[in-house]
């Protein structure tokens, strides 16, 4: 029987339809007692992996298992695990209670279970309504009570954000935090970072079937600091003043600008005019999150682009084994082998295989 | 599997296609038993006029013997059946249609238990279908028929196990062809266009040239269950019938080319397990996307 860990394990998850991939060596763990962001462009394989997670899918290889089983061998799966996977899968000609009284039927609750969800939900008013007529927020709604009726333990859910009006958003976004704090997994995947950003601790972000991120929101969020970029008269002499203030992370591009982190473009500014250094140019360059989520997913359709950091700071990629796993991670959980974090060298040049959170680790 | 049969047959009583199918199948079988029962009643008050009763004694046969709602019963039980064939095959397309089986599998320890509860609630469904499908044949042969050329105990039985049977057997062959096709109108089409018209044209050709195939045929087979029953019992109480007339006793009932009724409903029941096992087959390994 399954171990009740509420942890999802995806390890090293393939997917081939027909000759194409849909999803490449995914691996990545869910932890409980968090929300997990699943993050990646439309046709990136979310989909595909969360019916993996959830049996529908039979994958081409790896494994992905909840509370160390894989689906069909939870026994009773509706009771551990609630999915969320897309709004059309109603009889239209069937009410909504009577499409959760089926299925409380099926995973082995009470009827009354269904009036329960119902009003979880706000739907306990349309409850004897055909299905056909729910907006798609309704619809939504009724295949999140239709997810809960198990009391699951772990919460899976793709793109439940769609349809979804923003009063929907902000309810559904205090439900999952709230269903996270009683211990329990969540899982929700999105194309949009922004919707799920205030969300979501944990985030794995994929493109083209492939991990390109897999570690805390709030590591992405600091694996980038901002940066001043300055022109300078006489560039040495302000990377030396700069130095006797204690400013020693400066690198210089390849333009001819200093790039320095740790200050303020006042601070770079006030030392350069003690040092009689003229400035020619001052730029405080900012990176924000969905800027990052872009950067990391853009390789999917568009032609492979130059690493601006990653080229300005002349980094060569780390050697020896892959980082480890990311802060956060409990111990002693194997975050699926060396797959969890990829270099994306299907696109990427391979002088940029350093991906700008590389700082991190 | 008890809670997984329990949410199979909410899944059917939750909706109206259970009884908007029942209420033509009731008028369907009704209607044809009460026609073919005056027909046939018609029919034998005709050989019973002076004239026939002459024509009856040169040819040896006694038209007093004749029984013909059985042939009258056969006829309806297999256009009836035609109805539990199409519920059936709704089972499983429906859900791929409406995109349900998502939510059937995610609800079920495993595909086999929901595929043997699905196939167990529509088993019992067959049979309520056929039960109602006999008891409407019964009431047009009652209505329709003199009380002394009504079939004997053992004959009602007889039909009404095999009438049953039938239609236990169609629906399970519809649920096995709506797995395989996946698609509502895709797998009615092609169940109609093919018991009702492809294979009545076949029989056309194959009753001229090889009538000994149609009994092998799926629709054959399966009229051949009730056909055959009626023309044995037929021939059971109209001890007079000679030889050379019997084929004609078998086309009229419906079963030209037919084997004995328990073969032919072991040749369907061969029929409806392979397309049956084909769809269970391609449902338990499908990827559902």
């Amino acid at each position: 029987m399954h171990d009740r860990s509420g942890r999802i394990v995806v390890n090293n998850i393939s997917k081939t339809f027909g000759s194409i991939p849909a999803v490449q060596n995914l691996s990545f763990t869910v932890e409980p007692g968090s929300v997990t962001g699943f993050l990646g462009p439309n046709g990136a394989g979310k989909t595909t992996t969360l019916r993996m997670i959830l049996g529908l899918v039979n994958p081409t290889a790896g494994t992905a298992t909840i509370n160390g089983c894989r689906y069909h061998q939870l026994g009773n799966p509706g009771a551990v695990v609630g999915a969320v996977l897309e709004a059309q899968s109603f009889h239209a000609r069937r009410t909504a209670r009577d499409h959760l009284k089926v299925f409380a039927s099926a995973i082995g609750v009470s009827d009354q279970r269904a009036d329960e969800v119902l009003g979880l939900v706000g739907l306990t008013g349309a409850g004897d309504r055909n299905v056909g007529g729910f907006s798609l927020g309704m619809r939504q709604r009724l295949a999140l009570a239709t997810a809960l009726l198990g009391d699951p333990q772990v919460l899976v859910l793709d793109e439940p954000g769609n349809g979804l009006d923003p009063e929907g958003i902000a309810w559904l976004r205090q439900f999952l935090r709230g269903f996270a704090a009683q211990g329990r997994t969540v899982l929700v995947s999105s194309h949009l970072l922004a919707e799920v950003e205030q969300t979501i601790d944990q985030v794995v972000i994929i493109s083209r079937g492939q991990t390109m991120y897999y570690g805390m929101l709030d590591d992405l969020r600091n694996s980038q600091r901002s940066r001043v970029l300055v022109q300078a008269g006489d560039a040495q002499a302000l990377v030396t003043a700069l130095g006797e203030q204690q400013i020693t992370e400066v690198s210089t591009l390849q333009d001819g600008r200093i790039a320095v982190e740790g200050a303020t473009s006042k601070q770079v500014g006030d030392i350069a005019a003690q040092a009689g250094v003229a400035l020619y140019g001052v730029e405080e360059e900012r990176v924000d999150l969905e800027q990052l989520y872009f950067q990391l997913t853009s390789g999917q359709y568009a032609a492979p682009v130059q690493h601006q950091y990653s080229q300005a700071h002349g980094q060569v990629p780390p050697p020896g084994p892959p980082p480890g796993p990311p802060p956060g991670t409990p111990p002693g959980q194997p975050p699926g082998g060396p797959g969890y974090q990829q270099d994306p060298t299907a696109y990427q040049r391979p002088d940029q295989g350093r991906t700008p959170w590389g700082g991190q680790q | 599997m008890g809670r997984l049969v329990k949410a199979e047959f909410r899944k059917i009583t939750t909706t109206k296609l259970w009884w908007g199918l029942l209420i033509p199948t009731v008028l369907v079988a009704f209607g044809w038993a009460l026609g073919a029962g005056y027909l046939g009643n018609a029919f034998v008050d005709l050989l019973d006029g002076p004239e026939a009763r002459e024509l009856e004694t040169v040819l040896g046969v006694d038209s007093g013997e004749w029984i013909v709602s059985y042939f009258a019963i056969a006829r309806s039980i297999n256009l009836a059946t035609l109805f539990p064939l199409v519920f059936g095959a709704l089972a499983i397309s429906a859900e791929f249609s409406t995109k349900t089986i998502t939510t059937t599998f995610l609800t079920a320890p495993n595909r086999v238990s929901a595929l043997l509860a699905k196939t167990i609630v529509y088993v019992a469904w067959g049979a309520i279908y056929g039960l109602a499908i006999i008891l409407s044949v019964a009431i047009g042969i009652l209505i329709s028929t003199d009380s002394d050329r009504l079939p004997t105990g053992a004959g009602w039985f007889g039909l009404a196990v095999v009438g049953v049977l039938a239609s236990i057997l169609m629906t399970l062959f519809g649920v096995g062809a709506g797995a395989l096709v996946r698609s509502v109108p895709g797998v009615i089409t092609l169940l109609i266009l093919y018991f009702l018209v492809v294979e009545n044209g076949a029989q056309l050709v194959l009753g001229i040239h090889a009538p000994d195939v149609i009994g092998f045929l799926p629709n054959g087979s399966v009229n051949g269950l009730t056909g055959s029953m009626a023309a044995e019992l037929f021939l059971t109480t109209a001890e007079s019938v000679p030889p050379w007339l019997e084929d004609g006793v078998r086309a009229v009932a419906g079963a030209t080319g037919a084997l004995a009724w328990w073969l032919s409903g072991l040749v369907f029941l061969g029929w409806s397990a392979l397309v049956f096992g084909g769809g269970w087959i391609s449902t338990q390994t499908r990827d559902i996307t």
